[in-house]
């Protein structure tokens, strides 16, 4: 149940776009979400709809792996996509009751919305996938690191090293949970039924537990980290340096086609 | 004796609150306690729950800083806040849970996270991270994501993210109690070998009596103070003192130990299974 | 008729989870009341998964699962009912405490099953009586005990349910030879005090000589034997095959036998191997 959530997690498949250094893939990332919501005809997003589905073959990750995400997020697509339907002003008026109209505006809305929060899921898991949580961080860092130069070097290099962290312990807290929910029902906690009420109360036994394994976990963390002299940002050097290769630049060659075919699009038709 | 560590009357105090009735007590966790390791050893430090043991290790690298004394790590004090990277690097430390020593969510970067902190320059790291990996026997784990592994492989990687800092000593804090027989093994070799053929001091906490039989030397902590000093077939002769003080005896020791009792004539130094079953043999020859 | 009856379990995790496959394939048993069953094997062996259908906590992928005769899998709605029958303590089950007081942590389970009042209260002080949870704990907050400690009264809220079989995965995992010794004498106390059929997983081989009747060796997720203590530790060679082996002082028994010694080969606790050689020396030596 708890590990079907795969977002946030790395998968190994040697393509391209995993060895592409991660800060073209987070600049790139942000630019194609820009131009994502940027199209506004069938054809421009039609074409960024091919684009996405591109890049998601070319990682080589199962694409049953980037529907699993989906299934989180389905409430909230839902839920956007009905508000647009409602939200159309011109157009053909197709159904009517209340004060509320369905129009063929807002049905072409509501499918553009949608469409884009897809596209827009599926090519960030695309980089969660392709990238480790620590280049991530570590390419979150450098990206930042002109903050330094206005006084927020600390912060910057904390805030990594918090994500950092925080990754590492998602897979280890999840498992942690797992044993606590088996280990209370094995007390004949019921988790299952009951009224809302009575399910959130039922959470205390869990999150009770969970909360102050979590603390004694970060306490020996730090004690961990203290140990192997751990002092801040100060000083540090890293073990993997970040070069831009020839194939980083061709896939930011490839990208700028994406966006500019999309703007083409919005442009001429 | 060419001492790495050297502890001199040392006391470690703390406050004890009992919430209930608001009152405090100061406890001693150590108590004017001195002692010298010496440079290359391999020394298990005994004792139950609660006598201090884990407070020692603690200050062996000035994570923790004693209450009065004073201890030196290669003629630094672990006081000198100047020098405290230092003293860190110099002697490392393992805890018990490999899942809260691991920082990164890839082996080797876990591994490079000493060096880093130290600032080696990257080139360095990956050769420390290597040869820190090879040392442990996880090399071909490198790329793998620690909480996939064992928990005996999860402890490897821990101990080689403290080989990569290059430390003079290795303390290690019951490294082995949360690991099945199989990841015990693993980390006793291991151990073994850093200590032969690194020449790295090792200082192994442990409850489990098997994994002191390798050791150069064996203490026994009681109430804050170590209660017995000396090798391994010594310490577990003496089987009354140490179950008086919550501790148990390899099962090899317990049976010469009942059975000298039952008026056999037999040696109870022997610890492994073959000397224990040819002391066994002479006793019952020297009766014929 | 049997306490607890396992036919042809089955138990397969779906799809490629990460995790460590600890499946099961093909398990048949039974257990007679008041039984004391050691089970044996190394981690990825199938104990822990095998153990958690025991209560309903996993549902077979096939086969089925016998308390007191009856499917516990017959009656979907009933499964929680299962679970104050067939008690599961955890590995650390230390870090289930969850309550304010050691009392209320105690009587959560009880509670759970619909004791209330006078009823819930003689439940909790009677499993505290048992099995030496002192008085002035109760009001206690659980975490203020020490590690020791908290395991007893983690394991008293399990047994708080009175349940007719008590399962233990690794009950003294991470503690000091003192709080190993605690729990094993903990154990004991509950069965002679309510005639329960205890089931433990250990990886202490000695543990196991000392107080299980019959031992369950687990291998590969399929039951590679099951038998008294002393017909599985016959089998050293067996076991060893598969990562396991047999107590310390039988193996020294093994040696003295390659040494010419005629020793007997079915010891196990350090006791009786007193009394054996005790008896050689008397019979005048050996041959």
């Amino acid at each position: 149940m708890l590990r079907d959530i795969t977002f946030g997690q790395y998968y190994e498949s040697h393509s391209v776009i995993h060895k592409t250094d991660p800060r073209i893939k987070i600049i790139l990332l942000i630019l194609l979400i820009v131009f994502i919501f940027l199209a506004k005809n069938g054809f421009a997003l039609g074409f960024a709809v091919l684009s996405v589905i591109t890049i998601m073959l070319i990682t080589k990750i199962p694409i049953k792996l980037y529907f699993k995400n989906m299934k989180a997020i389905l409430p909230v697509l839902i839920f956007t996509a009905v508000l647009n339907l409602f939200y159309g002003e011109s157009g053909r008026v197709l159904l009517s009751f209340w004060k509320l109209q369905i129009t063929t505006d807002g049905v072409s809305r509501a499918v553009f919305m949608a469409t884009r929060i897809i596209l827009l899921i599926f090519i960030s898991s695309a980089l969660t996938y392709t990238t480790t949580p620590n280049d991530l961080t570590d390419a979150i860092e450098r990206l930042l690191s002109p903050l330094k130069f206005i006084g927020l070097k600390n912060a910057v290099h904390t805030l990594a090293m918090m994500m950092t962290i925080a990754l590492r312990f998602i897979p280890t807290l999840i498992e942690e949970a797992e044993k606590i929910m088996n280990a209370q029902k094995a007390r004949g906690a019921d988790l299952e039924n009951g009224k809302l009420t009575e399910r959130v109360k039922a959470l205390i036994p869990i999150l009770i537990p969970l909360l102050i394994s979590s603390v004694r976990r970060a306490y020996e963390l730090a004690e961990a980290m203290e140990c192997r002299c751990y002092n801040g940002g100060e000083g540090r050097t890293r073990m993997k340096q970040m070069h831009l290769k020839g194939r980083d630049f061709v896939v930011l060659g490839a990208s700028l086609i994406i966006c500019g075919g999309i703007l083409t699009l919005n442009i001429l038709l | 004796m060419d001492s790495i560590i050297s502890v001199k009357n040392v006391t470690y105090e703390y406050k004890n609150e009992d919430a209930y009735r608001g009152e405090e007590a100061v406890v001693a966790a150590v108590k004017d306690l001195s002692l010298e390791i010496e440079r290359g050893s391999f020394t298990v430090i005994l004792g139950h729950n609660g006598s201090g043991k884990s407070t020692l290790a603690k200050m062996l690298n000035g994570l923790n800083k004693p209450t009065s004394g004073d201890i030196f790590v290669d003629g630094i004090n672990t006081k000198d806040e100047e020098r405290e990277i230092e003293v860190k690097r110099k002697v490392g430390m393992v805890f018990q849970n490999p899942d809260n020593q691991i920082i990164a969510s890839i082996v080797e970067e876990d591994v490079a996270f000493g060096p880093e902190n130290l600032g080696v320059p990257p080139k360095e790291i990956k050769e420390r991270v290597n040869d820190a990996l090879k040392s442990v026997g996880m090399l071909d784990f490198k790329e793998s994501t620690p909480h996939r592994l064992s928990g005996g492989q999860k402890q490897r990687i821990a101990i080689a993210g403290i080989i990569a800092m290059q430390p003079e000593c290795l303390v290690l804090d019951e490294p082995t109690a949360m690991l099945d027989p199989k990841g015990r093994a693993e980390i006793i070799e291991t151990l073994i070998r850093l200590n032969k053929e690194k020449g790295i001091t090792v200082v192994l906490i442990t409850h489990y009596m098997e994994e002191a039989q390798n050791a150069d030397r064996v203490l026994v902590m009681n109430d804050g103070e170590i209660i017995a000093d000396d090798v391994p077939k010594v310490i577990f002769s003496d089987v009354e003192r140490l179950k008086k003080v919550g501790l148990d005896v390899p099962q090899t020791a317990e049976l010469l130990y009942n059975l000298k009792k039952n008026g056999f004539s037999v040696d109870t130094h022997a610890l492994s299974i073959k000397e224990a079953a040819e002391e066994i043999i002479k006793a019952l020859h020297s009766e014929e | 008729m049997s306490v607890l009856e396992v036919k042809n379990l089955t138990h397969t995790y779906s799809g490629n989870t990460p995790f460590v496959n600890d499946a099961v394939s093909g398990v048949s048993f039974s257990v007679e009341k008041g039984e004391i069953i050691g089970i044996i094997g190394h981690t990825g062996s199938g104990k822990s998964t095998l153990v958690q259908h025991l209560n309903g906590l996993l549902k077979p992928t096939e086969g089925e699962i016998f308390i007191d005769g009856e499917n516990i899998w017959d009656n979907l709605k009933e499964i929680r009912k299962v679970r104050s029958k067939v008690g599961l303590v955890f590995q650390y089950p230390e870090y289930q405490l969850f309550e304010e007081t050691v009392f209320a942590d105690i009587a959560f389970g009880p509670k759970n099953m619909g004791l209330s009042g006078d009823e819930l209260k003689t439940r909790v002080l009677e499993t505290c009586k048992i099995i030496g949870v002192k008085d002035e704990y109760l009001e206690k907050s659980p975490f203020d005990l020490s590690g020791g400690e908290k395991r007893r009264v983690a394991i008293a809220g399990v047994m708080a349910m009175r349940p007719e079989v008590i399962v233990f995965d690794e009950p003294t995992a991470g503690l000091d030879p003192e709080g190993r010794e605690n729990v094993m004498s903990i154990i004991a106390d509950y069965r002679n005090a309510t005639g329960a059929t205890v089931i433990i997983i250990s990886h202490s081989m000695e543990d196991m000589a000392l107080v299980a009747d019959r031992l369950m060796v687990m291998n590969n997720g399929k039951l590679e034997m099951f038998d008294t203590v002393e017909n599985v530790f016959k089998n050293g060679d067996r076991l060893r095959a598969i990562g396991l082996n047999v107590p310390i002082v039988t193996r020294v028994f093994n040696e003295l036998k390659n040494m010419g010694i005629p020793v007997p080969d079915d010891v196990f606790t350090v006791s009786h191997a007193v009394e054996v050689l005790k008896q050689i020396k008397a019979g005048g030596g050996n041959a």
